[in-house]
């Protein structure tokens, strides 16, 4: 037996390991980048970091597991449900975010925990701390290819993620009322001057930002379980692949998203440290990475100060 | 008498006002409020730490509770492991403090406002799991007890009242540590690095310097305040340092007032005692009530229950001006009767 030969039969199964982690990472980075295009949607449209993103897309999925407990089919709930998130998202900004824009940071951030605390604790408040099964999306059907396992699941979150991508782009870029959203977000002051309502506009980008986060909550809901603080360690992701990406491209936020899925994956498993429990480290140490060595992420374009 | 010297009267008055209600504490209160009241002057010094930053420094720390839970856990390893005095261990306890806040503020500090905020929030997330892992040193969920310090022959009451006692002591000592901070040109440099960037840093204020400082003073601060926390509690344990915690210092340091050093001792008795009252009805209310407090508070009182006091008087001192000054001009109008 030569050397070769040993190497070869140690190395195949590590491999197979390394690529399933890769895939595996690959479509949790696709639920994280799912969030991160909310938090920039939200980032774009009004300079405010919604900390609390992750705990409202936890009540909306609540009420869609509460509308299936009832009996509704469950399609029908995720499209209704999908509907109220972006009624709960417009009515945030209406009610709370509106009365402090263009406060301080410290300000918002203050707001945004706030936020984060009060509506964690409605969901504890109705449904308890118990953790509640939710219904999968995507049917229970594996391929095996190569020794790599894809499941219909992980399949079926990429596939979102490219309609999702798919779907803002065409807004933003095709429609009319794309065109009023981006105009808002970049300039608030000058967009009224050419007849758009802007303060609907933005209300929209938060409403359409509630959706999407909806949806990555009813994507990881399955594999998390439903429970009051489920998203909490997915909003650092979020936050991460956000600032990987550079807070104002959508292309940053996923390709942000993808990368910190795959770094998770595999550090958890291969390194031996961190595991299950510390896994939520290593977009915190991505984040840090990051904001020291490229502050303005890898897609962000830097601002410049005129002083 | 002019209005600003009632002012100041009146705030004398509130100040020996509330040194003579913590006085009065043990006397009045029960063993186990007393030790509850201990707690959160423990609290109220991590709050004042914030307050420091937050208040006059305009910068934002949601990981306060990670300082606290590093310096409790620095005095309980130092008191059991190596059978320090349980004095000598809060100096310990503050300096790892500050040198997590060193590493933590260095990376962050270089892009000023939300990186901060996500970094903090990240590390707020991230202390319990870590608190956990680290069993060798934590001792993982079953936590380190200790044994609390026994009662010095010259101190006549129990132990409670003595724990009280020091912790009374710590928090005049911060309080005046923060107090003395923001007066004279260090309070000025501190103040000018919130307000404005440009003009600090064209008066000679070293703004990285300055902000570093802050952000290194508040954890060790908090790192302070959970090293006399390991003390009177006797006991550490991932459980009593969750990431809720980091925010219940925010929210107590929002309600009493960022820029209020009394205000933290109002923050402080809230989350104390608020959870308490509140679990009777629904373990989710404290958290509702919570995270009102913070949006309501931005919106209507950005200063906290201190602020508002603070309007009002100055309200006060405007009328009270505005009448001596009517009182003048009506003199000056009926100027024949003075001449006479």
């Amino acid at each position: 037996m030569t050397i070769r030969s040993f190497a070869k039969l140690t190395l195949v199964p590590d491999m197979q390991l390394f690529l399933q982690q890769i895939v595996e990472g690959l479509a949790s980075g696709a639920i994280y980048a799912s969030l991160a295009i909310a938090l920039v949607l939200i980032y774009r449209a009004t300079r405010i970091v919604n900390f609390a993103q992750g705990e409202m897309a936890t009540l909306s999925a609540y009420f869609a597991w509460q509308l299936n407990q009832w009996g509704m089919p469950f399609w029908l709930s995720l499209i209704i449900v999908a509907a109220v998130s972006f009624v709960m998202g417009a009515l945030v900004f209406r009610l709370i975010m509106r009365p402090v824009l263009g406060a301080s940071d410290n300000t918002m951030v203050v707001v945004c925990i706030g936020l984060f605390v009060g509506f964690e604790a409605v969901a504890l408040w109705f449904w308890g701390a118990d953790p509640h099964a939710f219904p999968r999306i995507f049917p229970d059907y594996a391929w095996t290819i190569g020794g790599v396992r894809l499941t219909a699941n992980n399949l079926g979150i990429l596939a979102t993620l490219c309609l999702l991508t798919v779907g803002l782009s065409a807004l933003f870029r095709y429609t009319r009322i794309g065109l009023a959203m981006r105009a808002s977000a970049a300039e608030r002051e000058k967009s009224p001057l050419v007849g758009i309502p802007v303060e609907n506009m933005l209300m929209l980008g938060w409403g359409l930002a509630a959706t999407v986060g909806f949806i990555a909550a009813a994507l990881i809901a399955p594999s998390l379980f439903l429970s009051p603080p489920m998203m909490v360690s997915v909003v650092i992701y979020a936050l991460a692949a956000a600032t990987l990406g550079g807070w104002d491209s959508l292309a940053g936020a996923i390709v942000g998203g993808l990368v910190v899925g795959i770094a998770e994956s595999l550090c958890a498993t291969f390194i031996g440290f961190i595991g299950t429990d510390l896994k939520v480290g290593v977009p915190f140490a991505l984040m840090a990475i990051v904001l020291l060595a490229r502050p303005q992420g890898l897609f962000g374009t830097s601002a410049v100060i005129r002083a | 008498m002019n209005g600003a010297s009632i002012e100041t009267m009146l705030r004398a008055a509130g100040c020996a006002a509330l040194a003579f209600a913590l006085l009065i504490v043990p006397a009045m209160f029960p063993d186990f409020l007393v030790y509850q009241f201990s707690v959160a002057l423990t609290y109220a010094i991590a709050i004042l730490g914030l307050n420091l930053l937050m208040g006059f420094n305009g910068q934002i720390s949601v990981a306060q509770g990670v300082f606290f839970a590093v310096g409790a856990y620095t005095t309980a390893i130092f008191m059991t492991r190596y059978g320090m005095n349980y004095l000598l261990t809060l100096p310990i306890a503050v300096l790892t403090a500050s040198i997590l806040g060193l590493l933590v503020g260095i990376p962050a500090l270089r892009w000023q406002g939300l990186p901060l905020a996500f970094i903090t929030f990240g590390l707020a997330v991230l202390g319990p799991p870590l608190a956990l892992k680290l069993e060798p040193i934590t001792k993982g969920a079953t936590g380190i007890s200790m044994i609390k310090p026994a009662v010095p022959s010259w101190f006549s009451g129990n132990q409670d009242t003595f724990l009280y006692t020091l912790c009374l002591l710590g928090f005049a000592l911060s309080a005046l540590f923060v107090w003395r901070l923001t007066r004279g040109d260090t309070g000025r440099s501190l103040r000018a690095a919130r307000d404005s960037d440009l003009i600090a840093e064209s008066l000679g204020v070293h703004l990285t310097k300055v902000r570093l400082a802050a952000f290194v003073t508040c954890s060790g601060m908090a790192g302070f305040a959970g090293g006399l926390f390991a003390i009177v509690n006797g006991f550490v344990s991932p459980e009593s340092f969750q990431m809720t915690k980091s925010f219940d210092f925010l929210v107590g340091s929002i309600v009493g007032g960022i820029t209020s050093i009394s205000g933290s001792l109002i923050g402080a008795l809230l989350i104390v005692f608020l959870p308490d009252w509140a679990a009777d009805m629904n373990i989710a209310l404290s958290g509702l009530i919570y995270g009102a407090v913070l949006v309501v508070m931005m919106l209507i009182a950005r200063d906290g229950v201190m602020g508002l006091l603070s309007t009002l008087l100055t309200a006060l001192r405007t009328r009270i001006i505005a009448t001596r000054a009517t009182a003048t001009a009506d003199d000056r109008l009926s100027g024949r009767r003075i001449q006479i």
